[in-house]
This record gives structure tokens, sequence and C-alpha cells, in this order.
């Protein structure tokens, strides 16, 4: 039997939610989401597993994965109980509660840590990768003041420590919500259903629903600027600059060589990339919709650390033409490094995470069906 | 005999004629003995059909008048009127349904339904043909009324009466006058409190001339009639007569060597068998209680003037009509359920209200410990279903406990309300109370009637165990400091008004009204009004709103120094009359009396509490009585009517 803990939604309003305790169970919310189901009945059961402090329903729940935020319930909620901004609060204190360290929950409830901890670690980041480069001046000071070994094996320390704990909040994801959806793995039909995440990760339709649904603003919108299409170009843009990257590194010469598939991927991602966060940061700025109106400092890191990784990676592509040894071009170079590795570092634990917590969540979502 | 009948057939727009072959009607009726004219009409209320009804009345020296149209609850005085227009008593008049009992019935049955119609009409004219002209009596009537119970609807019935030159009597049952309201501390929408509002009123209670209040008072019997109710009042000793200076009761107080728990505080605290329940209290002298008293004398040393040897008095009052007012009991849950009275930090909701009203803002505290989790059970004592007992709503609780819980958390720090409701029904603008807790926070699950909480004592802990229908009926438990049941409105225990004024009572045991809708304030004995919670669950705003009704009402119909009443009442005819009484025991009015000489002993109709029943009709073994307007000239008429063809 569960036991109503009622301070859980006092919790829960740190983890950014509006104030939800106006609900009064009408329904309407579920009514007009486009991707609930029957068995699902999101968003109103899980404004009441929040109200009664149901912590086990939230966490052992795949069902607040798939709500892709298009913020209708917001809109329609006759109690402006913010149904939408609920359900974007349960995902962040689930991530925190997989997540064993504690770190994630202090991110998400704390505007300040968040930009303070992002801080230390861009600069900690900084000092790591002068490792790299001990003969530079600047590094030489640093390392008379701590020891050269002690930075590097730090850092590589936290690389570890953060890929086990992002590791174990998979785990965990996975063990918690097999408690409830009881799931017997089969290869045949895990084959079939990674397709299906594939599949659904690279057409975003669940998404494109939720956009294209008929209460949505977006529905009569350009495609260009609907939602999922810019969720759609910052994935795309990332994964695409990911690839460019590492295949920049395995072919080693990344420079001057315009034409190389590695480039052309490199260039177009990045264009993907900027346009995506740009208009996306103009939204949350403008508060086009609830949807964008609630943001929590851990969003607008995110997505600056994206666009900033963006355009200092042009600058780096147009700096190997001109005087790419000069100091402001070995700074934009160590910023652009800092960005890219704090996005990797804190994966597990910031906005970042549900890049690979929505896909687990599918993976049970269609595996489900697929055992029906 | 009348001899000179009109009779009209009205097609009620089509309402009928769509059915009844009106003019069949009026064919198949022109030429029976004792008709002078016979007509259809479109609309036999529109002002053209009135006058032209009236035209022919004067004109062709009618003497009795049949319209055959919609049912006598429509338009029955509509029509007596249109006779009385014309010169002709309105008793000559008879209407006949062949509407609601004809053609709305029969819809489907053309032919037979006209054929209905005709017999109906024929009946309706046999009648007419034996009726009366016949005048409503005139009796004085008293210019003063009796009120029961001093609490805030008696208190507003009696100053509204008294403004328009009313002597009032104010009977109270208990020593302090504010009944419940007194006991309710802060009261919802109003920004004040129960003891405030009573003082209100207790003010212009006192000023006024008019009124005149006694406390302590019990009706204990009554005889008469509207307009003069002979009416007998026993007032209790209080044992104190005077004043004394204050410290003279304190001391007083603190001397009593009984103890007893307090009623006021529902037995959450214990006083004195002298005693107040608050200082600012009306009347404010302490009062004496009989029951628990020893009389050992302690207090009477102290404090001149407390006289153990005070004697009750009886009052005989004569008052035009009596307003019933004596309020209700909190419902009081039986042994268990829901674990009251035996798990301690179980409480009702008035228990609860003074909980909050004695303690001291900060920290609520019960029993030696800090309460920070209230979880409250709704609809206890109300809609139990087809098999329970009280099947009603009682109106004021959902309010009330939505109110209390937003109170509790402004008043005392720290403070979680969990609401395990049946649906809540704070109607109307309460729904902003509801808004109000909802948005503080308050949490809130629903429960069947098939699946009740369960309240349980494990370790010490109080749990609350629920299956919520807001979560798709799962099962879940709340570790509780406090359970709060939100207790209904019953009937007042002890309560022999009823009996006494022969009231009739519900299923539910409260008071029953003529009409629910037209005639709300009025009972079937003329002259006896309810108002408030003896009629049935009702908030503070809707008592005084049926409080001031009763005045209203009763104001009208005494202001003019007579009473009319309808001459529809049953006739004793003396020579047959054999005075065996059989009749005195079906009267439900107390309306029949014996009378006539010891030789010749007969019975006798009070008219004025006659009501036209006609119970006495069929047991009378003479075949003595008669009852005007139903004659057995009349219903055998009708019956000729209906069986010729």
């Amino acid at each position: 039997m569960n036991s109503i803990n009622p301070k859980l939604a006092c919790d829960l309003k740190k983890f950014g939610t509006f104030d939800f305790s106006s609900c009064y169970n009408c329904g309407q919310c579920t009514a007009v989401c486009s991707i609930t189901g029957p068995d699902a009945s999101f968003p109103r059961m899980f404004i009441r597993y929040g109200m009664l402090g149901l912590t086990e329903e939230i966490i052992s729940s795949k069902d607040i994965w798939l709500c892709y935020a298009c913020g209708d319930c917001s809109e329609t909620c006759p109690r402006q109980a913010s149904p939408g901004d609920l359900m974007a609060a349960l995902r962040r204190f689930s991530m925190a509660k997989y997540e064993p360290t504690g770190l994630s929950a202090m991110i998400y409830k704390s505007n300040w840590f968040s930009l303070v901890f992002t801080l230390a670690l861009a600069v900690f980041l900084g000092f790591f990768l002068l490792t790299i480069k001990p003969d530079i001046p600047v590094s030489r000071w640093l390392f008379n003041f701590v020891p050269f070994q002690i930075i590097h094996d730090l850092g590589m320390i936290a690389f570890i420590f953060m890929g086990i704990t992002a590791f174990t909040g998979l785990i965990n994801m996975y063990r918690k919500i097999n408690r409830k959806e009881k799931i017997k793995l089969r290869l045949k039909n895990t084959l079939l259903t990674v397709k299906q995440v594939i599949a659904e990760v690279f057409s975003m339709k669940r998404y494109r629903s939720c956009d294209d649904d008929k209460f949505s603003y977006w529905q009569s919108k350009n495609l260009l600027v609907k939602p999922w299409f810019l969720h759609f170009s910052i994935m795309l843009g990332f994964l695409g600059l990911l690839t460019a990257t590492v295949l920049d590194f395995i072919l080693k010469d990344p420079a001057l060589k315009t034409w190389w598939p590695s480039r052309i991927l490199g260039t177009v991602s990045g264009l993907f990339l900027i346009y995506g966060t740009i208009i996306t940061l103009i939204y949350r700025i403008g508060k086009v919709t609830p949807a964008y109106s609630q943001t929590r400092m851990a969003d607008w890191l995110f997505l600056i650390f994206l666009l900033l990784a963006g355009i200092t990676g042009f600058w780096l592509e147009l700096a190997v033409f001109t005087d790419a040894a000069s100091t402001l071009n070995n700074l934009v170079l160590l910023v652009h490094t800092v960005l890219s590795m704090e996005l990797v570092v804190l994966f597990a634990f910031s906005k970042f995470g549900h890049a690979f917590y929505r896909p687990l969540a599918l993976f049970f979502h269609f595996y489900k069906n697929l055992e029906k | 005999m009348k001899k000179r009948i009109g009779v009209y057939v009205c097609h009620c727009g089509g309402n009928i004629s769509d059915v009844v072959n009106v003019s069949e009607v009026v064919t198949a009726v022109k030429d029976m003995e004792g008709v002078a004219i016979a007509k259809n009409t479109l609309f036999a209320c529109s002002d053209a059909a009135q006058n032209e009804i009236v035209n022919d009345i004067t004109s062709l020296h009618l003497d009795a008048l049949v319209i055959a149209s919609c049912s006598p609850k429509l338009h029955l005085h509509t029509f007596r009127a249109v006779a009385e227009r014309a010169g002709l008593n309105s008793y000559n008049y008879v209407q006949v349904n062949i509407r609601e009992q004809c053609s709305w019935a029969h819809s489907y049955e053309k032919v037979s339904a006209t054929g209905k119609a005709i017999q109906l009409v024929k009946s309706g004219i046999e009648r007419v043909i034996f009726s009366r002209a016949m005048e409503p009596f005139s009796i004085p009537a008293e210019q003063s009324v009796m009120v029961l119970g001093a609490g805030i609807g008696g208190m507003r019935s009696a100053i509204s009466l008294a403004n328009v030159g009313l002597q009032v009597y104010l009977l109270e049952r208990e020593f302090f006058i504010g009944g419940r309201t007194a006991q309710w501390g802060d009261l919802s929408a109003a920004y004040e409190n129960g003891p405030e509002v009573v003082s209100r009123l207790f003010k212009q209670i006192r000023e006024h001339a008019n009124i005149h209040l006694f406390i302590g008072a019990e009706l204990i019997s009554q005889s008469g009639n509207i307009g003069s109710f002979e009416v007998k009042v026993k007032i209790k000793p209080r044992r104190i007569s005077g004043d004394c200076d204050e410290s003279g009761f304190n001391q007083a107080i603190s001397i009593c060597p009984v103890e007893v728990p307090d009623d006021f505080n529902f037995g959450l605290t214990s006083r004195k068998a002298i005693y107040q329940h608050y200082p600012s209290e009306y009347p404010a002298i302490p009062a004496i209680d009989d029951a628990n008293c020893n009389f050992c004398g302690a207090c009477e040393s102290l404090c001149k003037s407390i006289d153990l040897n005070q004697k009750e008095e009886i009052l005989n009052l004569k008052v035009g009509n009596i307003i019933v007012n004596t309020g209700f009991d909190p419902y009081e849950p039986t042994r268990g359920e829901f674990g009251y009275n035996e798990i301690e930090r179980v409480l009702t909701l008035p228990q609860f209200k003074r909980l909050v009203d004695i303690s001291g803002a900060g920290k609520l505290n019960f029993k030696g410990k800090q309460i920070h989790t209230i979880t409250y059970i709704f609809c206890v004592g109300s809609r139990q279903g087809e098999e329970g007992e009280n099947q009603y709503c009682s109106r004021y609780c959902c309010t009330t406990a939505l109110n209390t819980a937003i109170i509790v958390k402004r008043k005392f720090a720290d403070i979680t309300n969990i609401h395990c409701t049946r649906g809540i029904r704070t109607y109307g603008k309460q729904e902003l109370i509801y808004e109000e807790s909802s948005r503080q926070g308050d949490i809130f699950l629903e429960f069947s009637f098939e699946n009740m909480p369960v309240v349980e004592e494990r370790n010490g802990k109080v749990f609350v165990r629920i299956k919520d229908i807001l979560t798709a009926n799962r099962e879940m438990e709340a570790e509780t400091d406090l359970v709060v049941l939100i207790t209904g409105m019953v009937p007042r225990r002890n309560n022999n008004i009823a009996q006494m004024l022969k009231i009739p009572t519900g299923r539910d045991h409260f008071f029953n009204e003529i009409h629910a809708k037209l005639r709300p304030v009025e009972t079937v004995i003329d002259g006896v009004l309810i108002a408030g919670t003896c009629q049935g669950p009702k908030n503070i705003m809707e008592t005084l709103n049926s409080s001031m009704a009763a005045a209203a009402k009763s104001a009208a119909s005494l202001s003019s120094g007579t009473i009319h009443l309808e001459p529809i009442v049953a006739d004793v005819n003396t020579d047959q009359c054999t005075g065996c009484g059989i009749c005195l025991t079906v009267c439900p009015f107390d309306a029949i009396v014996t009378a006539g000489p010891e030789d010749k002993p007969a019975v006798s109709i009070v008219i004025s509490r006659c009501k036209g029943c006609g119970m006495c009709l069929p047991v009378c073994p003479e075949d003595a009585i008669e009852l005007y307007g139903f004659t057995n000239e009349e219903m055998e008429g009708m019956i000729d009517g209906l069986t010729s063809y």
C-alpha cells in the first residue's frame, strides 16, 4: 500500500513546477493530450501522484518521458495548475532520483548552485586542458602552484566518476521502471524494439504528433519554426558535430581540407545546431507558449552552452584560414573545448540527461506494446 | 339546485384540442339539464375570454360556472376571481381538469380521450348543480407571536416581528442564548465569529420593548388555534436572582465541587455545576444546572444573589402565531464509527471547531502532542445511502470543514490538511472557500459509499486508509495526528415540540413544511410556522432567510386583526350525531370537540382548526358529518356524471 506524503509537493516545487495544488481533477489535461493513452492517463494521474506524494509511482513510471512538453494541457487547465510544468518537474525529479550522487538534485533545485557549479567546473576543466599543453606560460605558472599530476589525475577521476554515475543512473531507471512494467528481455523483441526506438528518435513521430494536434498553437505554423523541428535540429546538429569531431580525430588532420566529408558534415550540423538553439532561446525569452514560459537555470545553461559551442566551433573553422595560433584564437579554442567537455561531463546531471532517459522509456513503451 | 350553468371548454392553444375534440365535448353537454350556455374557447385564461365569461354571467344571469381546462393548481384562483367579478359566488365555480388528467395523459388515444373529457365535464356539471355559495370564515387575531428558540434564527424572527409592532415572546430552553452559532467560532465568509454575531442580535433584542425574552423556558402545553393559541410556559429556576460582583461569581464557580464535561465544548473541557460558557456570554450571569448540582450550598455563602431555593415558574400566554426555530444537534457518531470514542485522536467537526477556537495561535496541541497533519473524513452521518438513517446531505458541512481547514492553517504553524470527501459540495458563493483551501495546498481524496475509509491506531500512530477514486481507486494510507469526522445535522434530541404542536415530521425526523417550494415556512397547522434547522439542514444565511420569511408570513397573517379561513370545513348534523366520538380519534388536527347537553351528546367542529381533509366523514356510523364544498349531493352528482352515457 502507498503512503501519502504531503511533503513531496513542496519538494517538487523546488524542481520547477508551478502551483499544481489548485488542480481539482477535472481531467481536461488528459483529454487534450495527443499522446496519452488509456493505460497511461497523464498528466492528470501524475498530478495526483505529486499531490499525494507517491514517490515510487513517479520514479517507476515510463509515462513521464512520453510527454514532449507541448504545453497544451497547461493552456487548457481551468485552474492554472500547469500540468505541463509538473510533468517537466517530475522528469527532473526522477533524473535526480536515478542519479546516485545527489548532484542533479542540487543543480535542479538551486539556480545559484547550478551557475556556480558550472563555472567552477569550467575553471577546473580549463586547468585540466592546460595539462595537455604544459609548456605555455600560463601552464607553467599554474603548475608551480598546484602539481601537474594532481590536476591531471583529478580530471581523469572526474571523467570516470561522471561516466559511472551516468551509467548507474540508467541502470537505476531501468530497475525502477521494470519493477512496475515487468518486461522479460528476449533477443528478438529487444532488437525489434531498439529499431523502433531509433526510428522514433530520428523521425520524432510522437513529438510531431504533439505539434500537429488540432489543439496545438503550432498546428498551422511553418515546419521550420515548430518545436519538434527545432529539437530535431539541435539533436541532429549535436550528433553531427560529435561524429565530425570523432572523424577529425581519426583522420588526424582537420585543417584546411574544406571538402572532406567530415568537414561538410561538421559545417551543416553546426548550422542546424545554431539555428535550433537560437530559435529555442528566442521562444524561451519571449515565452511564446506556456511550455516555454518556465525556464530553469539548468535549461538556460544547456541551451547557451550548445549555442556557444556552435559559435566558437565556427570561429575556429574560420580561424584555421587566418592566424590559427593567435592568442585570441587559442582562447576561443579553450572556451570551445571547455564548453564541449562540460556538456559531456554534465551529461547525466543536466537537462542533457533526457537524451538517454527518454529513449530508455520509449524502449519500455514499445516493448510493452510488442508484448501485447 | 343550479339551473343556469355556463360551461366553457378550453383548447389551451393545442394542448387540449390537439387530442380532445373540443367542439364534440361542447355538443355533448350543451343540452344537459341546467346548462344555459356551453362554449369552447382558445384560451380561457386570456383577458378576452375572461371578459367574455364575465359578460355571459351577467347578461345571461348564470348561477354557476364550469370551466374545463387545466389543473386547478394553475388557474382555480383565476377563475374564482372571474366569478367574483361577475357577482357570482366563487364557490359556485367548478374547474374540470381535461389537460393533465386527459389530453396530456392520453395523447395517443384521441377518440377515447374525447369520450373521457365528456364524462369529466358532465361530472363537473353534476357537481356544480349542488354547489352552495360560501364565504371565508373570519376570526380575530391576537397581536402577538411566540418564537421558540433564541438561536440566531429565532432572534432574527423576533426582531423582525417586533419591528412591525407585534408583541414577541422569545423562549430559550437553555440558560444562555445564541444556540449553535454561539459555539461556532469563526464563521465562513463573514469575518466575524459566532459570539459576535449573537451579541449583535442580543443587543437589539434587549433594547426592543416589544420583545419579551424568557431564558430557561420551555413550552409545556398548547391549545387553541391560529389567532389565539393558549400556551403554558415553564421557566426553570436559574437559581441566580440578580447581579453579583464578578469576583463573587468567580469564587462561587471555583468553590463548586461538581465537575462535569462541558457540553458547550462538546466534552473537550469540563465545567462546574454553576457555570458560564464564555465571559461575554448573554445573559452575563452564570446559571446553576440542576441536573448536576448537589445543592451543597457552598456557593450560596459567597454570593448573595445565588438562591438555591428559587422555584420554577409557570406562565400562561396567548399568542396569534407560533414560530418554531429549535435548531439541530450535530450527528453523534456511533462508538467505533471511524474510530470515534475508541481512538482518542478522532474528533467530530463541532469538537474540532471548539478546539481551534479555544487554542491560542502558534502551535496546535491536542492531548499533549503538536498537531501537524489533520485528516478530515466527510459525510459522516449524512448521505448514508438507501439503507441508512440519514439519507440527506447536511449542506453546511463541506463549507464549514474547508473554512475550518483554512482557519487552522492560518492560525497554527506547520499544518497539512488532508480531506477525504465524497465529492465537494461548497455550492454557490461558497465555492470560493473550496478554491482557497485547494490553493493553499490542501490535499483532496475521494471515496465512494461502498469503500469507506478506515481509521486505525498502530503503535500509537493513527492511520487513515482510503481507496481514492481520483487516483484510479488505488488504496493508500495517510499517517495523521488528528482525524476530524465531518458530522452533519440531525434533528434535536428530546424535542417534544412536534407532538405538542402536531407538526408533521419527515422520514428524516426534521419538521415538514406544507410545500417545499411554494410554502416553505408554513406547516399544515395554521399559525404554526417553522424556520431554521429544525426543518432540515441549513447554513446560517439560509437559517436567517427562513426565519425572516416566517416572521413576514406571520406578520402578514396577523396584521389585519382578523384571519380569513377557507370555508371548506366539516359540519356536524347534531340531530343525527350520537356523540360516539369515533371521529375524534381520526381527526389529525384536534378540530373536533364533544359538545351538546348530557342527555343528547354530540360533537362539534372547531372551524379555525379544521383543514377540510374529510377524514371524519367515512368513519361516522351515522353519516352525520358533511364537508362543505364536497357534500354528499355533490359527490354523488359527480359519480352520476362520470357513469352516465
